[in-house]
């Protein structure tokens, strides 16, 4: 399977099956997958924190979802995750397509995705990172049973090194 | 119209429809004069409640969601009204109690007092069904028509700010596990 299907498989394997987001180039290539399977409902936000809000509230609804952002896309959600998904202990698995690390062409985007394991230490949140293909159903899978066992957000962390980022094709 | 009597009005027209309250005055408000199990409180992540209402009537279809908003609130995620017309969930009904004041920092003046016209602007996002009430009798045919028929529905309530009910102990995990409780 490609990285793309086991984020998919796994996703099915927890039962998540509403999907927020708001899009980039790698994620796409999850998310167009998800656009056209009947087993995922997915939304589009036209702001991460949105995302994280509808995910939450389909917890509440007693469902599960997920939301897929690019890494300057945490910027904009913090507080979400901070002031709704922590106290009321929502298990979110949120996936963020890194920007800013290796191959990046673009110095507007490094701050945010240099910034982004700070600001999930400083939340006190966890996240795995998708470094390799090598292993990576057991990441995901330890990333998601994290998530639902401790009911807590979750970041899983999409490496350029993996995905080949925005300009890359792998 | 007061937003109290306005939530009084709404409740007396539910039965178990889940209900988000925005935090602050809407929490407030709502726990003083009907709490009840499928009442979700929200005391931070300010404009989030419209997103997660449409989270809640995404993973529930089949019963009537009610969100109740507040013109800070909103302003701050007006891009959730577009989320929301795109999706287009029949059972939404998004209620604004708008007092034209962040009224829990301090009564400043929000900017639906100086002429930001938030139905117009749900209407402008693509949600068709719309309406803007002042008075009690207005609000009730509102909730009656958007109880009765599909949504997503937008209320904007002009309320008037007069008194205060004192903020109710905080009780978060166990209002959300009481809360998802009713959806089994």
């Amino acid at each position: 399977m490609s990285w793309p299907e086991i984020v998919i498989q796994s996703l099915k394997d927890h039962e998540v099956n509403i999907i927020a987001y708001v899009p980039d180039v790698v994620t796409w290539r999850i998310l167009s997958k998800l656009e056209n399977d009947p087993y995922f409902r997915v939304v589009p936000a036209a702001r991460e924190e949105e995302a994280m809000g509808i995910i939450a509230g389909v917890y509440a609804a007693k469902k599960r979802g997920a939301v897929f952002m690019q890494s300057s896309g945490l910027g904009n959600c913090i507080n979400a995750l901070g002031s709704i998904c922590i106290p009321w202990r929502i298990p979110l698995p949120f996936f963020i397509s890194m920007r800013g690390e290796s191959g990046e062409f673009n110095p507007a985007q490094v701050p945010m995705g240099r910034a982004v394991r700070p600001i999930l230490e400083a939340l006190g949140l966890r996240y795995f990172t998708l470094n390799q293909r090598e292993g990576l159903e057991k990441v995901v899978t330890e990333a998601m049973d994290q998530c639902y066992s401790h009911l807590l957000p979750v970041g899983v962390l999409l490496s350029t090194v993996l995905t080949g980022g925005k300009l890359g094709t792998s | 119209m007061e937003r109290p009597e306005g939530i009084r009005v709404v409740l007396s027209r539910l039965k178990n429809e889940p209900v988000i309250a925005n935090l602050g005055l809407a929490t407030f408000d709502l726990f003083a004069l009907g709490d009840r199990r499928s009442n979700l409180y929200t005391w931070g992540g300010m404009g989030m409640v419209s997103s997660i209402g449409l989270g809640v009537a995404l993973a529930a279809p089949e019963r009537k969601v009610i969100v109740m908003d507040g013109d800070g609130s909103l302003l701050m995620n007006l891009g959730s009204l577009a989320t929301i017309a795109r999706q287009q969930p029949p059972n939404l009904v998004h209620i604004v109690w708008d007092n034209q004041q962040w009224g829990e920092t301090g009564g400043q003046p929000t900017h639906t007092s100086t002429g930001t016209d938030l139905a117009a602007v749900a209407k402008g996002a693509g949600i068709a069904r719309v309406a803007s009430v002042s008075s009690l009798k207005a609000l009730e045919e509102a909730v009656d028509q958007a109880m009765a028929e599909d949504g997503p529905w937008f209320i904007v309530a002009k309320v008037e700010e007069k008194r205060r009910v004192p903020c109710p102990e905080v009780m978060i995990e166990e209002n959300l596990v009481r809360f998802r409780n009713a959806f089994d």
